[in-house]
């Protein structure tokens, strides 16, 4: 799983100016003269801010759970969680186990004690190794 | 390997375009528009109670699927549809049926899909594809959202195939089997005019059609209240990804109906159908100016240059707008 947050921040935004030119789509538009067209281009500079938008809103929040991390609230799954956009109903679902059981996992308490397998497995969804999952860098 | 002869077009949205593309390889010429609206694409609700990425979902579109099942039962075609279980199962009957020599189009998920613009890689499992050959372990994708042709390996496909979540894929593929020689499109029309238009001022639920947008207009007034300029303005930019991105080639599929509303009146011979399809087109402009303001507020957060209030006036005009639009269509003979 790649680090797409990473990818997109980083790119700060003047006015007018385009964020993302990766791919260019076909938009429609009207107008009383010409009536409806079509047209190949990038998303338009004011759609781009709203979808950074929730780029930023994203990392906001992976910044506050990683300082809940930090202080020991909540565990690392917590963490990489919220960096591949997950919740926990998805996780859980990606997991194939109940959603009370991922929101136990969250805590650092019940984490410390968790199986080498079920570690592994959540590893794999979060495309990390299990060193990684036990000690994010972050935690030095 | 198999590889076949595939017109890759591209489209505002995937699953008309997925639509347009497989009748078109089935010789089937058939415009996106069209598509759509035989297929009865348009829609409006508001979901407060179903979160995404943290905040109310909007929808501008109906379920999905129903484009590609609605538009193929209207026009007579015979289609094959499935969901899967076991992933592997699902490989192996996609490599069966490109082997018979059928296109085929896939419902995956977004977040792994490697070719995707980055800034698009959220987990969205609604999106719309199209497998027309593989080769060793290697699979040939056209995706009307690209420019370009695209490829996928056999593990990454499984995985977008069986993506977790809100309306999970499972796997689905579906292509026609059978498509007539010649076919009436007109009674189609008809019928797909009407649904749409019995979805937007028929249905006396308050959440849905025209009367979900005067219900999203009265909870816009009191985000900045209940939820303070940072949310409020990050539910705004939620309403407008919904209704610029995605795949909807602008304003919610507002432009793309009108745009089947003006070839509907050529095809049926009804002049008054254009002149609806240009108070669509009207109306598309006003969302568009709808979401020009807002991004506009999200961009300063804090501080807004329009109201909510502002805002939510223009989608009470839409919304009557529509209201009027809708109850001309619903006359349709």
């Amino acid at each position: 799983m790649g680090n797409i947050s990473d990818e997109v921040k980083d790119k700060s935004t003047g006015d007018n100016e385009l964020i993302y030119k990766y791919n260019r789509e076909l938009f429609y538009h009207f107008d009383k003269e010409t009536g409806f067209t079509q047209e190949v281009d990038y998303q338009n500079p004011n759609n781009q801010v709203i979808i950074k938008q929730s780029w930023d809103a994203a990392e906001q929040r992976l910044n506050e759970v990683k300082q809940l991390v930090i202080i020991g609230k909540l565990s690392p799954i917590a963490y990489y969680m919220e960096k591949i956009l997950m919740e926990v109903p998805m996780l859980a679902a990606y997991m194939e186990i109940s959603g009370w059981r991922v929101r136990r996992h969250l805590k650092s308490r019940v984490f410390k004690k968790l199986n080498q397998e079920i570690l592994a497995r959540y590893a794999a969804i979060f495309g990390i190794t299990i060193e990684q999952l036990t000690k994010p860098d972050f935690l030095g | 390997m198999v590889k076949l002869e595939f017109e890759h077009r591209q489209a505002g949205h995937c699953e008309s375009g997925v639509t347009r593309n497989l009748l078109n390889y089935h010789h089937h010429k058939i415009s996106e528009p069209m598509a759509f609206g035989i297929g009865a694409g348009l829609f409006f609700s508001y979901l407060p109670f179903l979160k995404m990425q943290h905040a109310p979902t909007t929808s501008f579109r109906v379920w999905p699927g129903q484009v590609f099942d609605r538009a193929t039962k209207e026009l007579g075609v015979k289609t094959s549809i499935h969901t899967f279980r076991n992933p592997k199962e699902s490989m192996d009957k996609l490599n069966a049926v490109l082997e018979q020599g059928y296109p085929v189009g896939l419902q995956v998920g977004t977040y792994h899909l490697p070719f995707f613009p980055p800034e698009y890689r959220m987990h969205y499992n609604m999106h719309n594809m199209i497998a027309y050959g593989h080769d060793n372990g290697n699979y040939f994708i056209s995706d009307t959202l690209m420019e370009n042709l695209v490829e996928i390996n056999y593990e990454d496909l499984k995985r977008v195939r069986f993506a977790k979540g809100a309306f999970a894929p499972q796997g689905r593929m579906y292509y026609p089997t059978y498509v007539p020689k010649d076919i009436d499109i007109r009674p189609a029309i008809i019928k797909g005019i009407r649904k749409t238009a019995n979805n937007m001022v028929g249905i006396p639920f308050p959440i849905i059609g025209v009367k979900g947008i005067r219900y999203l207009a009265g909870r816009m007034r009191n985000w900045e209240k209940k939820l303070g300029p940072e949310k409020a303005s990050y539910y705004l930019g939620q309403v407008l990804r919904m209704e610029e991105e995605v795949g909807t080639a602008g304003a919610g599929f507002r432009y793309i109906y009108g745009a089947f509303l003006e070839e509907a009146s050529g095809v049926l011979n009804q002049p008054w159908l254009r002149e609806i399809s240009f108070e669509m087109g009207e109306n598309a402009n006003k969302w568009r100016e709808f979401s020009y303001l807002g991004s506009r507020n999200c961009k300063k957060r804090g501080k807004p240059d329009q109201s909510y209030d502002f805002l939510a006036d223009i989608l009470l005009e839409v919304a009557d707008r529509e209201e009027k639009i809708f109850k001309k269509l619903a006359t349709i003979k």
